[in-house]
């Protein structure tokens, strides 16, 4: 049982690896710097399996299994220990990110090889997987939020990695500020909750919900449950906060695999799925959830249609498949969201490393537009990326075929069937824009200049990750296997002890259940083949249509192009009129023009003391003064007059 | 009714001098007009029986300040004063502010007075005040009075430090 | 009727302080100039000899001075903080001096002279007490900030600072001489017995505010805050944003505390000046490109923080408000001593393209100015979250809950600025052409003030629980 009495060690793993890199990393050779940093994230692996045996061997009293370490704000009542929980939920979430990083680490150690911040690189990767753990292990919420933040400062740090381009730093700027607003709900939301409950930690807010009724009107837990979906929204890269994950791409492709697509966006479906129980008790916000998943899924796949850059082809579809995740909770499908939650870890993490195998092989580059009949070069690659695409877009067998079925039927079965045919229009646009991808890169005629580019298969660090990642895409879904046959969904069943199953679920009877699961699988099965075959259609059989369809219908056409001119929206009604505000009125009007009087610059040609002395005089200090008196007519009249 | 009028009398021969300090423009008249408004000042408390604070203020005000703000205006040189610009073009908003707090004060002041009630003592009645302000700073008020020493010394190490001539730079030292 | 021994064993921080400063100075003409610099280690030990002194009175609580003054947990409080403050600057100063060729002795001085008036404020439970405290605290900044006398843009700002600080000065005074009116004493705990519907001490009270108000720098009275902080030298800058600042509030805390009128009279004008104060500070602080600057305008907005604690008015927001107090003076004591050293001779980097790069070429330092800014941003782990964390948790106990929304959302904007800072140091490349200071490495004395206060930062993030204990204790002490 050591581990399970000492939590702590998961953490410590990946700090200390940060900590010994982003110190000495810089005078170290390339291989103890590789060292470090898998070995880090490999023996956190290596302790989450650990956990998971010793896990196997609790009771169910026990759970959940809390070891708090010290007490870390303690003011009058309030009380937020620094503990470690460990359950179902976290035992899942756990072993998906200590995995998937891993392999992205050794992933990594060749992609990123010769870089100049190598050790740099690994440091802040290793602080990600800290911080990721620290959120999946907290046991209240403000840790959670340490976590939470956390992630998003790594986050930021890795998407400017690449700081010489001007974008990748602005993308993480982009990326933070954005969070923030979201992380704003969510730390409102941690304190709504110990307004009312007088607790933040999961046991004790969670037992006080249960003995609530269910808001059917909207009451304190709607609001908690909206403000924390605020958050989760931010993070998860939902509508309309979805802005920063895009222009997240500007980081190194290992980082959006892992952080953009496998483990931190998730990080919301996760809180989403850790309040479950608030939710379930605040039905107006749970719809919520569903609303914006289901909206996101469709609307960032239409994006996603003409998108030509190969990463935010991938970065669209993350965000349309957290959507599915958000509906899945939602419809109080919860355990059907971290299902999906996983295998898309699997596949997207897989799609990620291989697009940046192909970007590797093409040195550097990221349209597609200009690849194409890269299938017989890169072998190993395109393998990879098609079993990534069929576990994506849904293909019988594959795991994104079990889990997004595991959602839709849940949509449906909830009574909600407008969500659940916006769902399946969704699928058919996940498996048309992903075919499309696959065929404009892997197939048809090279696009790119043959001599100039020699084209290369990736080392062998980078393709085994790969292969080792498909085999997850394909067998991360059996889980779910024995449904087919009317069994149960074995992570469902693990699951259930945190995520209690829906409750329009017992409506149904065990045969009809079965009957209406194998139609909706059909339904599935029909969306992901009608997709398929417009692409191949269009892409592989009429390759000149595309461009005619484009220029018929110009002006839906350009909206998708444009994202729907949401960033040139935000910018224009909140990020200038507050620069506005700074500069021209703020700055220029009271500070420069008021304040300083007009000669703010004076001070360097003011040369002679008497010179000094006129400017005092003619105005500066008194403007000064002025602004003091105006205060303090306020100040009195206030005082005097009006209060009382 | 002889009360009201020498009160009256010099608290406006104190407002109006103060006016002019700030309006005229020749550095030496200013200077003339804040002594009368001190004096103005101490008839003010020689009226209401504080003849220690009216020796004070014209012994360290008119005789010890003043005398040391004329020297400085005979120093300085006065013509580049009478070319400035005295006022910039915020004066009237300016005024209106200013006359903003004032009104307040002086409505809240009438107002707040009355409301007070307080007993209106007899002139005669009260003592010379010499020994009372003497017996408080050296009992219950001894300590505002002793570390007053210290905002002396504080204001002395800062004339020397400000008025001292620059060291020479390290480099010729 | 004479001061007894306990009436100055209870002072004995301040006295120790006045005397250590009177020494230097004593001292400083028969130093040679090259052993000059030495007397900082006086002024640190007159600075350390005033903390031992503030723990050794500790257990010793209750008035003095015929109830002028009040040594109490909350006085303890303060002592520490402002004696910790000046040893820290003291410590930091003396390179900045060796650097700027400035006089040493008349610094420290003034440091310690300027600590004995803020101790007077902390401690002082009477209005003209605290009327002496804060003229000598005034004063010995007001000089200070004048302290490169041949930089004009300094010369210029310390006129304005002294005349404005004075006019402030005279709102106080007029203030104080009302209260006495209205109730025939000064004395906080008489004249709690005041009745709040008397005009003469509504309007009293109402210019007291006004008087500490300017010192604390909040809207609308904050108007000389950029010009002094960016104009003094930078240690300055780090004295007068931090010390004087928290001796301001404890006297508007004690006053809050303990005055039950001024409570009441108060909350509608502090709920407003903590709303405008945020908003000002951060949407200015937006688009400055002087980093001393832009810090300006975030200490602004930071007294706004702290303003929300005091119109919520509980023990539990007071002790928010103290622990914050605290967090804020380390980093920005950090942050300000960092820009002081990266500035270099004549502070003339200190513009973000000055900043651009750093991170590849001083690694660790970049890394230090990160961990303050994310501090001042209110990142999780580190002091600056803790206090906006206890003081959000006191202003929704206290029911505030539009002022806590304000709050936050003013830290959403604080993001964007504190983090431009790092985008420069961390994603930009300074332009080809830039001239580069030579690398100068960090004083032994710098490098020591930016541990201690990195350190403080990360540990009160981390155990926020001892501080808070003691911040409680003091917060208490106005029942």
């Amino acid at each position: 049982m050591l581990l399970l009495e000492h939590l702590w060690i998961l953490l410590a793993l990946p700090l200390a690896g940060a900590a010994a890199n982003g110190l000495f990393g810089r005078h170290w050779s390339k291989r103890t710097v590789d060292a470090v940093a898998v070995g880090a994230s490999g023996l956190a692996f290596a302790a989450a399996l650990e956990l998971w045996r010793e896990f196997a061997q609790l009771t169910a009293a026990e759970l959940p299994w809390v070891r708090s370490y010290f007490s870390w704000i303690v003011a009058g009542e309030f009380r937020a220990d620094f503990a470690l929980q460990v359950d179902q939920l976290t035992l899942v979430m756990v072993l998906v990110v200590t995995g998937v990083s891993w392999l992205i680490h050794i992933y990594s150690t060749g992609y990123m090889a010769g870089d100049a911040g190598y050790a740099r690189f690994f440091a802040y990767l290793n602080l990600f997987l800290f911080f990721m753990l620290l959120l999946v292990m907290a046991a209240n919420y403000p840790l959670l939020f340490v976590g939470w933040e956390g992630v998003g400062l790594s986050s930021y740090l890795l998407i400017g990695f690449w700081f010489l381009r001007k974008s990748a730093a602005d993308a993480g700027k982009k990326a933070f500020i954005v969070n923030r607003i979201g992380d704003f709900g969510f730390l409102l939301g941690i304190f709504l909750l110990y307004w009312t409950f007088s607790a933040a930690d999961f046991r004790s807010v969670f037992a006080a919900v249960r003995q609530m009724p269910v808001e059917t009107e909207a009451g304190v837990l709607t609001a908690i449950g909206l403000l924390l979906l605020a958050g989760a929204v931010g993070k998860s890269a939902q509508l309309p906060l979805y802005v920063w994950l895009p222009d997240a791409m500007e980081g190194p492709t290992p980082v959006s695999a892992l952080i953009h697509a496998a483990t931190m966006v998730t990080a919301g479906v996760y809180v989403v799925a850790r309040s479950a129980v608030i939710f379930v008790h605040a039905p107006l916000a749970q719809d919520a959830v569903a609303v914006i998943g289901c909206l996101t899924a469709v609307y960032a796949a239409t994006i996603g249609l003409v998108q030509t850059d190969i990463k935010r082809v991938l970065a669209y579809s993350t965000i349309s498949q957290l959507g599915y995740m958000f509906l899945a909770c939602g419809v109080g499908a919860f355990a059907a969201g971290i299902f999906h939650l996983m295998t898309h870890a699997f596949f997207k993490a897989l799609l990620f490393l291989a697009a940046g195998s192909v970007i590797h092989a093409l040195g550097g580059e990221q349209d597609i537009r200009r690849m194409g009949g890269l299938r017989r070069k890169i072998p190993w690659t395109y393998g990879t990326m098609l079993v990534a695409t069929l576990a994506i877009a849904g293909a019988p067998l594959f795991s994104g075929f079990f889990s997004k079925d595991a959602i839709l039927f849940a949509a449906y079965a909830s009574g909600q069937q407008l969500l659940w045919g916006l769902g399946t229009l969704g699928a058919v646009l996940t498996a048309f824009y992903m075919f499309r991808l696959i065929f404009l890169v892997f197939h048809g005629q090279p696009r790119f200049d043959e001599q100039a580019v020699h084209v290369h298969e990736s080392p062998r660090v980078m393709t085994v990750p790969l292969v080792v990642l498909a085999v997850l895409s394909v067998v991360g879904g059996w889980l779910a296997a024995p449904k087919l046959w009317g069994g149960a969904d074995l992570l469902e069943r693990f699951l259930t002890p945190v995520l209690e199953a829906p409750a329009w679920l017992a409506a149904f009877p065990a045969e009809e259940l079965h009957a209406l699961e194998l139609r909706l699988s059909g339904a599935a099965v029909l969306a992901a083949a009608l997709g398929f075959l417009a692409a191949w259609w269009l892409y592989l059989q009429q390759p000149e249509k595309p461009a005619m369809l484009a220029a018929r219908y110009a002006a839906p056409y350009r909206l998708l192009w444009n994202k729907y001119y949401v960033d040139e929206l935000y910018a224009a009604a909140v990020v200038r009129p507050l620069l506005w505000l700074s500069e021209r009125v703020l700055w220029q009007k009271v500070d420069v023009a008021v304040i300083d009087g007009a000669a703010n610059g004076a001070a360097h040609t003011a040369r002679r003391l008497g010179d000094q002395l006129r400017r005092m005089q003619s105005g500066n200090a008194r403007s000064y003064a002025a602004w003091v008196i105006v205060g303090a007519a306020i100040v009195t009249a206030a005082l005097v007059w009006w209060v009382q | 009714m002889v009360e009201q009028f020498t009160f009256y009398f010099f608290a406006a021969l104190a407002v109006i001098s103060a006016v002019l300090v700030v309006t005229v423009r020749n550095a030496v008249y200013s200077a003339v007009f804040l002594i009368t408004t001190l004096l103005a000042t101490a008839g003010i408390f020689l009226q209401l029986r504080a003849e220690f604070l009216f020796v004070v203020q014209i012994i360290l005000y008119v005789g010890g300040i003043m005398v040391l703000f004329v020297f400085v205006v005979m120093l300085v040189d006065l013509d580049v004063a009478l070319r400035q610009v005295q006022f910039n073009r915020q004066k009237w908003v300016a005024l209106l502010v200013v006359l903003a707090v004032a009104g307040q004060l002086v409505f809240a002041l009438a107002l707040g007075s009355e409301a007070l009630g307080l007993p209106a003592a007899a002139p005669e009645s009260l003592e010379p005040n010499t020994e009372s302000v003497g017996l408080r700073l050296f009992e219950s008020y001894m300590l505002p009075f002793e570390i007053a020493s210290i905002l002396l010394l504080v204001a002395m190490i800062g004339a020397v430090l400000l008025g001292k001539r620059q060291k020479p730079p390290r480099s010729e030292a | 009727m004479l001061p007894a021994a306990t009436d100055y064993y209870r002072l004995l921080p301040e006295i120790l302080a006045a005397v250590f400063g009177t020494i230097v100075m004593l001292l400083e003409p028969f130093l040679r100039r090259e052993h000059k610099a030495a007397l900082s280690w006086l002024g640190m030990l007159g600075a350390a000899a005033a903390l031992g002194a503030a723990v050794l009175v500790r257990s010793d609580a209750g008035p003095a001075f015929f109830h002028l003054i009040q040594a109490d947990p909350f006085t303890f409080f303060l002592r520490l903080l402002i004696y910790a403050t000046a040893l820290l600057v003291m410590l930091a100063a003396r390179a900045y001096l060796d650097r700027e060729n400035l006089p040493h002795g008349e610094f420290y001085a003034l440091v310690l002279l300027g600590s004995v008036g803020m101790g007077v404020m902390a401690a002082a439970a009477e209005l003209v007490t605290v009327f002496i405290g804060l003229e000598i605290s005034s004063l010995s900044t007001y000089i200070l900030a004048s302290y490169r006398r041949e930089a004009l843009r300094a010369n210029e700002s310390a006129l304005k600072y002294f005349l404005l600080g004075s006019f402030a000065t005279a709102f106080f005074l007029f203030g104080v001489a009302l209260v006495y009116g209205a109730t025939g004493t000064a004395r906080l705990e008489q004249v709690a017995e005041g009745v709040a519907s008397v005009l003469l001490l509504k309007l009293g009270l109402a210019l007291v505010f006004i008087g500490l108000a300017f010192k604390v720098a909040s809207a609308p009275f904050h108007v000389w805050t950029p010009d002094v902080y960016e104009g003094a030298p930078a240690p300055v800058t780090a004295l007068l944003s931090t010390a004087p600042k928290a001796a301001a509030f404890a006297v508007l805390l004690r006053i809050a505390g303990t005055v039950l009128p001024a409570t009441l009279l108060w909350f509608w004008v502090l709920w407003g000046s903590a709303a405008l104060t945020m908003f000002v500070g951060n949407l200015a602080a937006l688009v400055q490109s002087n980093v001393k600057r832009m810090l300006a305008y975030s200490s602004i907005a930071h007294a706004g923080y702290i303003l929300v604690a005091l119109a919520a008015g509980t023990e539990a927001a007071y002790a928010a408000a103290l622990y914050y107090l605290a967090a804020y003076a380390l980093m920005k004591l950090g942050a300000f001593t960092l820009v002081a050293h990266l500035a270099g001779r004549g502070e003339r980097r200190l513009t973000l393209e000055d900043y651009a790069g750093l991170a590849r070429r001083e690694p660790v330092v970049a890394a230090t100015l990160s961990l303050y800014l994310l501090s001042l941003l209110g990142l999780p782990l580190t002091a600056g979250f803790l206090g906006k964390f206890y003081v959000f948790v006191a202003g929704l106990r206290a029911e505030l809950l539009g002022l806590v929304v304000l709050a936050a959302v003013n830290t959403l904007l604080g993001a964007y600025y504190y983090l431009r800072v790092i985008l420069y140091m961390y994603f930009r490349e300074p332009d080809p052409t830039y001239e580069h200071a030579a690398r100068e490495p960090v004083p032994a004395g710098t490098g020591l003030v930016l541990a201690a206060t990195a350190a403080g930062t990360l540990l009160l993030g981390i155990f926020p629980g001892h501080l808070m204990r003691i911040a409680e204790l003091a917060a208490a002490s106005f029942r």
